[in-house]
């Protein structure tokens, strides 16, 4: 891609004068660039005194011609210090051409500022102009905004020291001639026609003083937190070109020198395991894959280089070990080509010889003769485009290293853990073709092996992420990162076994079709009750129609309640399941006074009746007092048999009592009646009470039962009918009444 | 060439190749290409947009393009002999802009009759604004999930 700075609209290119104002604001960015730390030395001093120590180390031995550039003393212009690249190309073949290896063949470096060549040769006229142009740029460097410019495959000279180099290139990095590959003229010219691409704007005076303070807090990684590797540089970032030889430099002056850390040393992961093209391009690359030079130079490493790439790569190579290894000529693991131990760098490689080094899909073996073939007639018809590309000034823009590094990514994204889910019709076509071949074979009975494909897949790596502990401490450090995200809700699956699941579902149906009725009986009951209001409201005619209907529904309330058989008893199944929920309690209590005296009878008595298991269920709801109002009204409305069957009732079976008067509706219910009883009595000397013996008996055992029961579960009434000592006076003697009184706190006053 | 990726169709083989790329605007944008990246965002060099109508043609010559990926339909190279013999025939700029317009006018009208016609069809409508339909037919077999791999096997 190419490397504008901006591609902002106003991108002129006609730039004289732009770059003469910037000159002026040059300095302003020098803190940016350099550091707080920059010291503000004079450079051409500095300049001087390196090239000299340069040209005995050159003179010396053969050896990297060093960067003479201590990030600190290079300010940004440099008017006279000519940029190494044009100098170059007066200078000596060997010069250029080792600078050109060393800068090519160790990436590792990372460069700072340009490898200066001073004092070797006359700066070419020609040049003359670019380089005064030059100088007027700003070493400002705004990291990744700075693409590569491609040239071919000799690297860049940067003319600016500043210490950003090793993330990318300065804005300088336009040095044109980088000896006698043909692309660099196309560069030159291109630089001629379009003039040197426009600096970013420049920032404000505020902003200045961030700049230097933007480097991004160290990061912290953690194999057991699971946070994935801290990486020098994103994973997708583009490759850089390969810079001068920093470690020359590191030599020559160690103090000055602000650059990072050079690439090998941060290979320190599993192989499969986040790789980035660019560490793989590093690693096999490096020193080995160069184009063909001209001259024949070998391989100008100095010892400690030397021993950097190698150890490098020696170290990544027993960490692939969960890869298995390269099948020879098969289909190979993801790799790069330990196998193959090319020869020195300096001997000329052929640039068309393609053997597929690098076998990094595992591709069958017939596709891979395939695609040989293939691609040797390809390479019979690429000779004849070669004379047009020649001819293109513009060609090879793209680096060899781009596109292999483009293909890596590509290439990375193919590595699969699973080939029969990834690719799952490659992997079939091939497996019927061998069948057949396997069937051919046996019927031609031929010697051929039939070549199997053995796909070699990248181990799945599981890490599971065990939550930091520190001894001693209550629970366990949850730090969220990329592998391990955070476990929001601790969610535990609960499954019931098919039994408890039917026992729930029973209950909760019964329990519907109980709401159910009483939504129904509700529904009825609320007609009922605006019976009188539509009476009013319906004209005369209708009058008739709308009594009906009245009956109706009260017919059909009351139908609910009752037995199937028997009209004037209600069914005790329905009445518990109806009182069993609270609205349906509240509904009877409702019901009691729409319905006509028998039918309300009928329910009291079922009521009287259920009591004890009525008053169980209500335990929870305790809102079986609603009842009393509109029961004490049907009370006071019986007749004194009904009222007699009703005490009866509430004595029903063997221990009802107790329980009845356990439960304070209970209570207050037999109270109700017996006042009633003692009102009839009183009131009516007429009263069929006396006539059987029943009243008599019932209420005997009553007093009995009061005086049997312990106090304590006796429990309060809601109100106390102020007869009742009157009642009692009549059946029990002295004694016994006084105790009554006492127990029940009964007193001629009470209420 | 490093043959990294045997059957597939890396566009690092159709570098400083001339190509026709198509645009997802409709844009048909002939140059030669530069560089890639994994993304396969395209740089084009000597770019021309070429605008067809009809068997006429005109070139704009815009100079380098630096695309998204994302926003290429295709791209093909340019076959430089077939190139030779022109089938279409070139145009003027300014004429070829003014039939695009007509074209494009003529287009508006043909909806606006339509929409006219049947209002209430949804699917009239749709088609009548010329839009690319892109039915999605996903097979949901998790076995034959293919991997997006630009791949030709053969």
């Amino acid at each position: 891609m190419f490397r504008f700075q901006s591609l902002d609209e106003d991108c002129t290119l006609e730039e004289e004068e732009g770059l003469v104002e910037e000159e002026d604001e040059i300095d302003q960015f020098n803190d940016d660039t350099f550091g707080a730390g920059a010291i503000d030395d004079d450079w051409q001093e500095e300049h001087a005194r390196l090239a000299e120590l340069d040209e005995q180390v050159r003179d010396g031995e053969v050896s990297v011609p060093p960067t003479v550039a201590p990030a600190a003393a290079a300010s940004s212009p440099q008017p006279s210090a000519p940029p190494p690249g044009l100098e170059e190309r007066g200078g000596g073949d060997l010069a250029e051409s080792l600078a050109r290896l060393i800068l090519g063949t160790d990436p590792a470096i990372a460069g700072v500022g340009a490898a200066g060549l001073p004092k070797r040769a006359e700066l070419p006229p020609q040049h003359k102009t670019l380089s005064e142009a030059l100088p007027a740029r700003p070493p400002l460097l705004l990291g990744y905004q700075q693409q590569h410019l491609r040239m071919g495959t000799a690297p860049l000279q940067v003319n600016s020291r500043s210490i950003w180099d090793s993330i990318g290139f300065g804005p300088v990095g336009v040095t044109p001639g980088l000896g006698p590959h043909m692309e660099d003229s196309s560069l030159l010219s291109i630089i001629k026609e379009v003039g040197l691409p426009k600096q970013p704007p420049p920032m404000r005076s505020d902003e200045r003083r961030d700049l230097s303070e933007r480097v991004p807090p160290p990061r912290s990684s953690s194999p057991v937190i699971g946070s994935p590797p801290v990486r020098a540089v994103p994973i997708g970032t583009p490759p850089k070109q390969p810079l001068s030889h920093m470690l020359n430099q590191q030599i020559h002056c160690p103090t000055a020198v602000h650059v990072r850390a050079p690439i090998p040393h941060r290979y320190a992961h599993p192989f499969p395991d986040r790789l980035s093209p660019n560490t793989l391009l590093n690693i096999t690359n490096s020193p080995l894959c160069r184009p063909p030079f001209p001259g024949g130079v070998g391989p100008v490493l100095s010892q400690l280089q030397r021993a950097q790439l190698l150890s490098s790569q020696v170290g990544a190579f027993p960490r692939a070990g969960p890869v298995p290894p390269l099948l020879p000529g098969g289909g190979g693991g993801f790799r790069p080509f330990f196998g193959q131990h090319p020869p020195r760098v300096g001997p000329h490689i052929p640039p068309n010889h393609g053997p597929i080094r690098h076998n990094t899909t595992h591709l069958h073996p017939q596709h891979r003769r395939l695609l040989t073939q293939r691609l040797q007639s390809r390479g019979d018809r690429g000779g004849r485009g070669c004379e047009r590309r020649i001819r293109d000034p513009y060609s090879n823009l793209m680096t060899q290293r781009e596109k292999d590094w483009v293909a890596r990514i590509q290439m990375m994204q193919l590595q699969s853990t699973d080939p029969y889910l990834d690719d799952y019709y490659y992997q079939n076509y091939y497996e019927k073709m061998e069948k057949k071949q396997e069937r051919d074979r046996d019927s031609s009975s031929k010697k051929e092996h039939t070549t199997k494909l053995i796909t070699p897949q990248v181990a799945k790596l599981e890490h599971t992420y065990r939550p930091v502990q520190f001894a001693g401490s209550l629970g366990k450090l949850t730090v969220s990162s990329v592998n391990n995200p955070r476990k929001m809700i601790d969610a535990v699956v609960t499954t019931r076994s098919d039994d408890e699941e039917k026992r729930e579902k029973q209950v909760w149906n019964k329990r519907r079709q109980i709401l159910y009725t009483v939504e129904k009986m509700y529904s009825l009951l609320l007609e009922v009750q605006d019976f009188e209001k539509k009476f009013i409201q319906t004209p005369e005619e209708q009058r008739d129609a709308l009594l009906d209907q009245h009956k109706n529904h009260t017919i059909q309330l009351y139908n609910t309640l009752r037995e199937k058989e028997w009209d004037d008893r209600v069914s005790d199944e329905q009445c518990l399941m109806i009182m069993s929920v609270r609205k349906g309690k509240r509904l009877v209590s409702r019901l009691l006074s729409f319905l006509p005296p028998p039918q309300a009878a009928a329910v009291v008595m079922a009521i009287a009746r259920n009591l004890p298991a009525l008053a169980k269920k209500d335990k929870q709801d305790q809102v079986l007092c609603w009842l009393v109002e509109p029961v004490s009204v049907v009370v006071q409305s019986l007749s004194s048999s009904a009222l007699t069957d009703l005490l009866q009732e509430l004595q029903g079976s063997e221990g009802q009592l107790p329980r009845v008067l356990q439960n304070k509706f209970g209570v207050t219910l037999l109270y109700l009646i017996l006042s009633e009883g003692e009102r009839m009595q009183s009131s009516d000397a007429n009263c069929q009470l006396m006539d059987d013996n029943r009243w008599t008996e019932l209420v005997f055992s009553v007093t009995r039962k009061l005086l049997e029961v312990p106090p304590a579960s006796l429990s309060p009434p809601l109100f106390t009918p102020p007869n009742l000592l009157s009642l009692f006076s009549r059946y029990v003697d002295r004694q016994r009444l006084e105790l009554l009184q006492e127990k029940l706190q009964i007193s001629a006053l009470s209420r | 060439m490093m043959n990294y990726m045997p059957g597939t169709a890396s566009l690092i083989e159709e570098i400083d190749e001339k190509h026709l790329v198509l645009l997802r605007d409709g844009r048909t944008l002939i140059g030669f290409l530069r560089s890639i990246d994994q993304f396969a965002n395209l740089v084009l060099d000597e770019t021309v947009e070429r605008i067809h109508v009809g068997k006429k043609y005109g070139d704009i010559p815009r100079g380098i393009f630096v695309i998204r990926g994302e926003n290429v339909v295709l791209l093909g190279e340019i076959d430089l002999i077939k190139e030779c013999k022109r089938v279409l025939r070139p145009v003027s700029i300014e004429e070829i802009l003014e039939d695009q317009r007509c074209q494009q006018q003529a287009k508006q009208e043909a909806e606006k009759t339509k929409l006219q016609v049947a209002p209430e069809s949804y699917l009239q409508r749709a088609l009548g604004a010329n839009q690319v339909v892109i039915v999605n037919l996903s097979f949901h077999d998790r076995k034959r999930r293919r991997k997006g791999r630009f791949s030709t096997r053969s």
